[in-house]
């Protein structure tokens, strides 16, 4: 289990990360959010000791993160951390004897990892001679070859067809099950809502959204009603109070709403009409990180 | 030793060692060692000689100094191994019809003059070379002056009373002084500048090479993997111990390659001798100048001086490296530190110049200058032995201070990857490292 308990970086007057606090559990994957320059990087340093806090600690297990502990964890970073002057096999070699591990133990986890990412014919290749995905998948591989108990992953899709997407999420689901705690950071959202139970949403170093996903959910409400019928009533729904927008798409009404008693007021006035579809819709994560993250600037 | 720098060092030594580059530069420095030392050999072997004959024609118009002016050319040919054949013209030939049928000969023409008793010419169809023109001059200066005295009527024994040179006690006072300069500037004009060369050329591939794999490390984004498993410090550790070793075994390399290349040219020529007389009158040169205890010092005090500031250069260069994101900016930044080494350089050659400069003295205190120029002038006998021990001390406490407060300028320096200007990052990674 990772904790971080209030952790600050400041660089002169500029407050990276401020008092940020979160639990990531055994076997929990934990989304942390944010936009360009929000402080996800300087965090993930913190975490493993490449940046000094200014205060707060980082507990990994019970333990203070230092590099007695940093064998047990696998960093992705979001640019790709490779020499490109070696090939597949001297990289894994490189990086697993950083984590402390024996020279067959790390050839036995790279045939393991090459051949479930399907590119085993690249081992004594030059990184630089592969491709952008396959020198993600690498990456990866180096990640994971040490079975860390923790993997912090920052942006780990770039690059990535959408069949290897789906092995690579495959994996951290594999991982996930083998109670490693996963600290997941993308901008593409609907990744992070796949695979995230719990997340945080900094913006500027400060924690404006933090919980589990659901909950999250349900304390945003509803926001949008998705109609589609005939004879619906439109000038009736507009003078509802707590009725927004009305837009008309494919033959369906998208209705921007307050909350989900609005949503219930609709439905009272278009009950009557001839309703093929009525929906209250959830949602999504990228409309509450759009909606949080810019009412913060605004 | 830890596992981990223990593995990056050797990790890092291996990668120097198997590089093409290596094996490449190393056959190419045999090849041109080889062959400088054996260049003579070689351009023989092509057809062409060094030791090309000179015919020397001697016109006596005195007919009294032919005889002694021929034996002299000879044995002063064998002292100084020229390769010279020295015949008289016969009494009766006309000047005009010798200069006629000259050829590549050289005519020497001695004749009496009354206020200078002797005068000589010396005619070539070609420009003589400038050895040989002072070899025939000196023989012409001695006869002279041989002739003047038999023309005073000066015995054998009186002459060689006269000419035979004086018994000097030679008693040095201060041992930091020296007045001996023809001495002096035999050492600094053969020895010198073949010494300091290869440790120059050490340092800078010591600075290039350190520089380049950090950069390398960092602008793959390695370094952060790197550092997030190992401490900067050990990180920092491993490259310095890695680069210094290397250049150690490459100066032992260049140092087998001087050997093969004697050992080559005693094996084709047979001309070993020569080469140890040289080296004979060296060490009797710096005998003279310096008691042998003091050579020793001097041969002590230079690989201490050298070990320690490869460490300091190493040190700087890596600190430097980390705070680069380019390899424009890293030979911006590295410029200073080069300056200091070509500085030393320049000043250890001409070393003699400067004797009694304070300024110089306090120069070859301060570290990357006091490797070269410390151990030169304590050769010299400008400094002494406290002077040397000054300029150990602060190399020392110099990287006493980049081990205890590098490692956190390196780890600040590593993880900026700022486009500001060079030098206001320099100024601010240094500030937040110290502060950090």
């Amino acid at each position: 289990m990772l904790t971080v308990k209030n952790i600050r970086k400041t660089y002169g007057n500029l407050v990276v990360v401020d008092n940020l606090s979160f639990e990531v559990g055994d076997g929990e994957i934990f989304g942390l959010l944010g936009e360009n320059g929000a402080g996800k990087t300087t965090t993930f340093r913190m975490i493993i000791g490449l940046l000094e806090k200014d205060k707060g600690e980082v507990l990994l297990d019970g333990e203070e993160v230092n590099y007695q502990v940093t064998d047990k964890i696998g960093f992705v970073t979001e640019e790709r951390s490779l020499l490109t002057k070696l090939t597949v096999k001297e990289q894994a070699l490189y990086y697993g004897a950083l984590k402390s591990m024996e020279h067959d133990q790390i050839l036995k986890e790279l045939d393991k990892w090459l051949d479930r990412f399907q590119i085993s014919q690249y081992k004594n290749k030059k990184i630089k001679e592969l491709s952008k995905g396959n020198q993600q998948k690498v990456q990866f591989i180096c990640a994971i070859l040490n079975h860390p108990k923790l993997l912090i992953l920052d942006e780990p899709f770039t690059g990535l067809d959408p069949i290897n997407v789906k092995i690579l999420k495959e994996v951290i689901y594999e991982l996930k099950s083998e109670n490693t705690s996963i600290i997941f950071s993308s901008h593409q959202m609907e990744y992070i809502e796949e695979l995230c139970e719990k997340l945080v949403i900094l913006v500027k170093g400060k924690t404006i959204l933090e919980g589990y996903l659901p909950q999250i959910k349900d304390d945003y409400g509803i926001k949008k009603v998705v109609i589609k019928g005939k004879n619906i009533p439109l000038s009736k729904l507009e003078k509802i109070k707590g009725v927004g927008t009305i837009l008309e798409k494919d033959n369906e009404f998208i209705i921007d709403v307050l909350n989900g008693e609005v949503a219930n007021k609709i439905f009272q006035v278009v009950k009557s009409s001839e309703i093929l579809k009525f929906e209250a819709v959830t949602p999504s994560l990228s409309d509450i990180f759009i909606e949080k993250v810019g009412g913060y600037h605004e | 030793m830890n596992k981990k720098l223990l593995f990056l060092t050797k990790n890092s030594f291996m990668k120097k060692l198997k590089s093409k580059w290596f094996i490449v530069i190393n056959i190419l420095l045999c090849i041109l060692i080889v062959c400088l030392a054996n260049l003579s050999s070689i351009i023989s072997y092509f057809g062409g000689d060094f030791t090309n004959k000179l015919d020397i024609l001697v016109m006596d118009e005195t007919h009294e100094v032919g005889p002694l002016l021929k034996k002299s050319l000879e044995e002063g040919a064998k002292e100084t191994n020229t390769n010279i054949s020295v015949a008289l013209t016969k009494d009766n030939t006309p000047q005009e019809n010798v200069k006629k049928h000259l050829g590549d000969k050289v005519l020497v023409i001695v004749s009496n003059s009354t206020d200078q008793l002797l005068t000589a010419k010396v005619i070539s169809n070609e420009a003589l070379n400038i050895d040989r023109y002072q070899f025939i001059t000196n023989i012409l200066s001695n006869i002279k002056y041989s002739y003047g005295l038999q023309k005073a009527n000066i015995s054998a024994k009186e002459l060689e009373k006269i000419t035979s040179p004086i018994i000097i006690d030679k008693v040095v006072l201060s041992k930091s002084k020296n007045s001996d300069k023809s001495q002096v500037e035999l050492m600094i004009g053969t020895l010198l500048p073949t010494l300091i060369l290869p440790f120059f050329m050490l340092i800078v591939f010591l600075v290039q090479m350190i520089g380049s794999e950090i950069y390398e490390e960092k602008s793959t984004k390695s370094m952060e993997i790197i550092i997030s498993n190992v401490s900067p410090k050990t990180h920092f550790l491993s490259k310095i111990i890695a680069a210094n070793t290397f250049v150690i075994i490459q100066g032992i390399l260049l140092l087998l390659y001087s050997l093969l290349a004697l050992i080559l040219r005693h094996s084709i020529s047979g001309n070993s001798i020569s080469i140890m007389n040289k080296i004979s009158t060296i060490i009797t040169s710096l005998s003279s100048v310096q008691s042998t205890s003091s050579l020793i010092l001097v041969i002590i005090f230079t690989i201490v001086l050298l070990l320690l500031s490869f460490i300091a250069y190493s040190f700087t260069a890596a600190i430097l490296a980390s705070m680069t994101t380019n390899m424009e900016d890293y030979q911006q930044i590295q410029t200073p530190i080069m300056l200091c080494l070509v500085i030393a350089y320049y000043l250890s050659i001409m070393a003699s110049v400067f004797d009694g400069s304070t300024f110089i003295k306090i120069l070859s205190y301060v570290p990357f200058i006091s490797c070269l120029l410390s151990p030169t002038l304590f050769l010299l006998g400008q400094i002494n032995v406290i002077d040397v021990l000054i300029s150990i001390s602060l190399l020392i406490l110099f990287n006493y201070i980049m081990i205890s407060k590098g490692g956190r300028v390196y780890k600040e320096g590593i993880l900026n990857y700022s486009n500001e200007k060079v030098f206001t990052k320099f100024k601010k990674i240094v500030k937040r490292g110290l502060k950090s």
